[in-house]
């Protein structure tokens, strides 16, 4: 019965698929980007270098001999991110129309590798790809990737969201099986992020929330059996609890990093004066807001609190503003993978959250997350260019005939692409299996 | 969102706004957190943070040297590669299943590498600490084969967590030498016994001094204002003992200790000018390398901490008292009453028969009769003081740990007249080795009671100089002149018919004083018939004296007389000695020998009766009465010191001796007429 409403419902939206009408508009490449927005992923990325080198120096120092190893690294990605960042931003966000899907697959198959083998054993958990020297870590692309597709998918279906089969569904399998690749690193807590990514869009594209109610009791339970049988987590779980008996072997690490935002006390031991950089393990990764909190105190944590609330306030505004859902959908799944991940790295550096191996976007020391990151942000900052001033959108609603010429040329610039998406969006909607390998 | 109507537009506004503001809820929750933390916390938290780093600056800097006073290391730290693993670090990221897998294999093949059994590493391991050791003190080849398979680049799955340190490993290069006086250092860096337990503060250094900061594996990262570990370290301490000497003495105990099956045995021999000791030997002795496999009572330095009771060494001291107090004259001769003599309801005993005695011949022939009645004249509180004054009855302040300080009067009264009597020849009273040295130390010197010195000077890790002993004067025990008066008459001891002529040394006038105590049966509370502690104390060149050596031999079940037995330790260690610090025959002695051995059995003769020419000879003229007719003074020029002395004495008049070897001046000069008694000034030198 649903199938059958949902095809009869299809056949209108092939003929004017009204969410996927925006077509790339060369003009608003010349529109300026979100000055505040840009102005805060700079500084970010630009305090992390800092963070980084003030955190790692003395890992560095005994591990590498070289107190500068993580600084040099950390600064390099940083410009690559710079300038990977503002080239995207230049990219209209239309034409990720296209990579999608590849991405999408792509990001799966790294996943998969990772899991069958490829993976390189960091002590256990295959969490990287060794590229040559480099070595990635697909489940930091796994996140933009869902969100990009998530995006897509949302905006092309527009109403039929509300529906199970075509709305809820195909979204759930596609992120379940990524999440599934996560757990297997293992990795539990980008599996967390991208459950939380999933219901995130799912919601504000207007899915049921009695189906997303509904997957979350399932989850619920699949989490707690997750965490309960498999041994570590279940220990890492009980140290969390009764940290003060575990803080020498199971909870050392988080017992340490609360040690370093209190002894930082309300104003901080000053930049580069921080001494649990001694005691904590990866305090330039994973802990690396317990040694802000160290050096720059109480007003260091809320000012860095304060700018991620900047970052996703600014993100959000950019998807209440995006010309078409999509734009939208993008703008606000990027917004909420920054807020997220900040939120929940940050929570478990203060241990309210037990240990998770999540990074501070923009922050934390690391190339793949923070060039995918950075990629995320120019994705959010393009969409920038084009929210429409107030006046715009009155004006557009006013004459939509201007919106017709301003699409037609463009379409015919570029026709393969109602083709390419045509088919994809037939066989999303026409059956009920997911067509998304 | 132009596409939309606009109820849906308005619906996914609303949405993004709920999301938003639980995003925005959940940051204020962190941020009411982190308030928490670091605000309201924030100084139990700093607090704990602080005593995190502090506990670890007491992780031990490297332990300072001991020299001997040429320089020699005695004991040093070095330090010794251990191994240890970071068990949460080896684990780090690896899945749970397979953990034990990976324990096992990084378990194989650590215990392959340090051949130790790969359960027993596992054991270590599965505690899953984030720091056990696995192995102390490791070669530097385990070492190296350890760090290739903590080597990502040299190991394909190389093991994490794996952590070489240098731990400081005390080491004593000389093995026994000195063992009882150095002492050892337990495993956890503090010293337990001797001079690193005495000066175990200085030794480990002063850590509290520099702050420093270490991480979770003790490492010293850095040090605000140094990062020159040597400011941490411990202090280097240079003794006064000399490796040379304290060998040979060790060497002569040891022999001594199984050639006449002694119970223990010790040795101290002294500089007397300076009070510095230049070795303390102590039989049976340890290897403090290995101090576990040793006998707790072999560690023990006898020469400080066993008191003992001295015996006829003590009649000695008794007759400087007498002499110092006028009580008694040099040509005093005293009745010896044959041999046995009732004092009250006891009766004493000589070993010999005598009669008539000097002072001289009381010590040479050690009258236990003559020197009880020169006590009993100089009086209770005369002998009790002197004795004090020659630092008995009190630890003499060396600065090791447990030295004993002897008992004079028992019970802290005065003595009755028969324990007076037994004190003045050394029964009823206790001393240690190195009381009695020290003491005949001052006879030595002129009479000055020198402070001993065992540490030289105590320098930092840099060098500089932070203590440094000098020469310490306790106090002027008895006049030069009677000081000299003994030194004479105890030459006597080690020349023919003396009870020490085993100690005579060739080429050199040795002055000393045997003694046989019976010990005290401690079952019975009684003068054990078998039991002795025989004992030599002496000193040479008599004239200019170089060395004191006291030898104490504890209970030897093979002989029993100190001079037989004690005698030849002492010559041995003299002679080594005196070539050790370059000292120049002066003659002397080998007359003595070369009598002793042609004629052994004239020994008890020559003890029953006194022997003028031997033994009055180097006797001073009287002091007494001045005698009335002028003399000539002889010529002495190039004559050797003894020869010269001997002149000089047999004219009448009194030597007053500088320097060593041949005489080049005298004043006044030869032919002078002057009153009998007059002191003659004598210069030697060495010379061609």
């Amino acid at each position: 019965m649903m199938l059958r409403n949902v095809r009869k419902v299809n056949v209108p939206e092939i003929v004017a698929p009204a969410p996927l009408d925006a077509k790339p508009n060369a003009a608003a490449d010349k529109n300026p980007v979100d000055v505040v927005l840009g102005a805060l992923l700079v500084a970010l990325i630009g305090f992390g270098v800092v963070a980084v080198y003030s955190a790692s120096q003395v890992y560095a120092t005994t591990q590498f001999h070289d107190p500068q190893f993580f600084l040099k690294r950390q600064a390099a990605y940083a410009v690559a991110a710079l300038v990977l960042m503002f080239g995207i931003s230049h990219v209209d966000y239309h034409r990720l129309y296209k990579l999608t899907y590849p991405v999408l697959v792509g990001v799966g198959i790294l996943l998969l590798m990772c899991v069958v083998g490829f993976g390189h054993s960091g002590g256990g958990a295959a969490r990287w790809l060794s590229v040559g020297p480099v070595h990635i870590q697909p489940a930091e692309m796994a996140k933009l990737s869902l969100v990009t597709w998530l995006a897509y998918s949302l905006s092309k279906k527009a109403e039929k969201v509300k529906s199970f089969a075509v709305g809820f569904l195909p979204h759930m399998i596609v992120a379940g099986l990524y999440m599934l690749l996560c757990m297997k690193q293992p990795d539990f807590g980008s599996a967390v992020v991208l459950l939380l990514l999933t219901f995130t869009l799912l919601f504000v594209a207007g899915a049921r929330v009695g189906y997303i109610m509904g997957a979350f009791m399932i989850g619920v339970p699949l989490a707690v059996a997750a965490v309960r049988f498999k041994a570590y987590r279940y220990e890492r779980y009980l140290a969390w609890m009764d940290m003060e008996a575990h803080k020498q072997d199971l909870a050392y690490q988080p017992f340490q990093a609360v040690m370093s935002f209190g002894s930082g006390g309300p104003w901080g031991l000053g930049l580069g004066r921080g001494l649990q950089t001694l005691y904590l393990p990866e305090a330039h990764t994973d802990f690396i807001a317990a040694i802000i909190g160290e050096e720059f105190g109480f007003v260091g944590i809320l000012c860095l609190c304060l700018a991620f609330l900047a970052l996703v306030a600014r993100g959000v505004r950019t998807a209440l503003r995006a010309p078409d859902d999509y734009g939208s959908y993008l703008a606000f799944g990027i917004s909420t993978m920054f807020g997220v991940q900040a939120l929940v790295n940050l929570c478990v550096a203060l241990s309210i959250f037990p240990t998770k191996g999540l990074t501070l976007p923009f922050i934390s020391f690391g190339g793949s997350s923070l060039l995918v990151n950075a990629a995320a942000a120019g994705i959010l900052l393009n969409i920038s260019r084009h929210a429409q001033q107030k006046g715009d959108y009155e004006e557009e609603k006013a004459d939509p005939s201007q919106k017709a010429e301003n699409a037609a040329p463009e379409a015919e610039e570029d026709p393969a692409m109602g083709d390419v998406f045509g088919d994809a969006q037939i066989a999303d909607v026409g059956t009920s299996e997911p067509a998304t390998s | 969102m132009r596409n939309l109507d606009e109820s849906r537009a308005k619906w996914i506004r609303l949405r993004m706004g709920i999301l938003s503001g639980i995003m925005a809820l959940g940051l204020g929750a962190f941020v009411s957190s982190a308030y928490r933390v670091q605000v309201e916390d924030a100084t139990s938290w700093r607090e704990a943070a602080e005593n995190q780093r502090q506990r670890r600056l007491h992780v031990e800097p490297k332990r300072g040297t001991v020299y001997d006073r040429n320089g020699t290391s005695l004991a040093v730290s070095v330090e010794v590669p251990s191994v240890s693993a970071d068990v949460v670090e080896m684990l780090r990221g690896n899945d749970p299943k397979d953990r034990e897998a990976t324990l096992r294999d990084a378990a194989a093949r650590i215990g392959k590498i340090l051949a130790i059994d790969a359960n027993d590493i596992y054991d270590k391991l599965a505690q899953k600490k984030r720091f056990v050791w696995l192995k102390r003190r490791i070669s530097s080849e385990e070492a190296v084969a350890i760090r290739e398979i903590s080597d990502p680049k040299k190991t394909p799955h190389s093991l994490k967590g794996l952590t070489i340190d240098g731990e400081g490993h005390r080491y004593y290069p000389g093995r026994e030498l000195g063992g009882p006086v150095l002492g050892f250092v337990a495993p956890d860096g503090f010293g337990k016994d001797g001079l690193e337990l005495a000066f175990d503060e200085e030794l480990r250094g002063h850590v509290e001094e520099v702050k420093g900061v270490r991480d979770r594996t003790g490492r010293l990262i850095f040090s605000e204002g140094t990062t020159d570990e040597s400011a941490l370290a411990g202090h280097d301490v240079t003794l006064t003992l000399d490796e040379g000497i304290q060998h040979v003495a060790e060497r002569e105990l040891d022999a001594a200790l199984h050639t006449y099956e002694t119970k223990g045995a010790s040795l101290v021999v002294l500089e007397p000018n300076t009070g510095e000791i230049l070795a303390v030997a102590t039989s049976p002795g340890y290897n403090p390398n290995d101090y576990g496999a040793s006998e707790v009572d072999s560690r023990r330095d006898r020469a400080i901490t066993d008191r003992f009771e001295p015996g006829s060494v003590m009649k000695v001291f008794t007759v400087s008292a007498a002499l110092a107090a006028g009580s008694l004259h040099p040509n005093d001769t005293i009745f010896c009453e044959h041999g046995t003599y009732k004092l009250g309801n006891v009766t004493i005993h000589d070993t010999h028969q005598n009669d008539w005695l000097t002072p001289t011949q009381i010590l040479a022939k050690s009258s236990n009769i003559g020197s009880l009645k020169i006590a009993l004249n100089l009086g209770e509180n005369g002998l009790y003081s002197s004795f004090r004054r020659f630092g008995f009855g009190e630890p003499t302040g060396l600065p090791l740990p447990g030295e004993a300080a002897g008992v004079l009067r028992p019970k802290g009264r005065p003595w009755f007249e028969v324990e007076t009597a037994n004190a003045s020849f050394g029964q009823g009273i206790s001393v240690t080795t190195v009381q009695l040295a020290v003491a005949m130390g001052a006879i030595a010197n002129g009479g000055r009671l020198m402070e001993p010195l065992l540490v030289r000077k105590v320098t930092d890790a840099r060098g500089n100089l932070i203590r440094e002993n000098t020469p310490h004067v306790r106090r002027e025990v008895i006049p030069a002149s009677v000081a000299h008066m003994v030194a004479e008459m105890l030459t006597a001891v080690a020349e023919d018919g003396g009870t020490g002529v085993e100690a005579a040394v060739d080429g050199y006038r040795v002055a000393g004083k045997t003694a046989t105590a019976q010990k005290v049966d401690p079952e019975t509370g009684k003068y054990s018939e078998d039991k002795y502690t025989a004992s030599f104390v002496g000193f040479l060149p008599a004239d200019h004296p170089r060395l004191v050596i006291a030898v104490v031999l504890d209970e030897p079940m093979i002989g029993r007389y100190g001079g037989d037995l004690a005698g030849p330790v002492f010559r041995r260690v003299a002679e080594a000695s005196l070539r050790a610090l370059g000292v120049m025959p002066e003659g002397g002695g080998k007359l003595a020998k070369v009598s002793r051995a042609d004629d052994p059995a004239d020994i008890t003769l020559a003890v029953m009766k006194p022997k003028p020419e031997a033994v009055a000879a180097p006797q001073p003229p009287p002091i007494g009465p001045p005698l009335p007719s002028n003399v000539k003074v002889p010529d002495i020029t190039g004559m050797a010191a003894r020869d010269a002395v001997r002149t000089v004495t047999a004219a009448g008049l009194v030597p007053e001796i500088e320097g060593s070897g041949k005489l080049t001046r005298q004043e006044p000069p030869p032919g002078t007429q002057v009153p009998k008694g007059t002191s003659v000034h004598l210069v030697f030198e060495i010379g061609s």
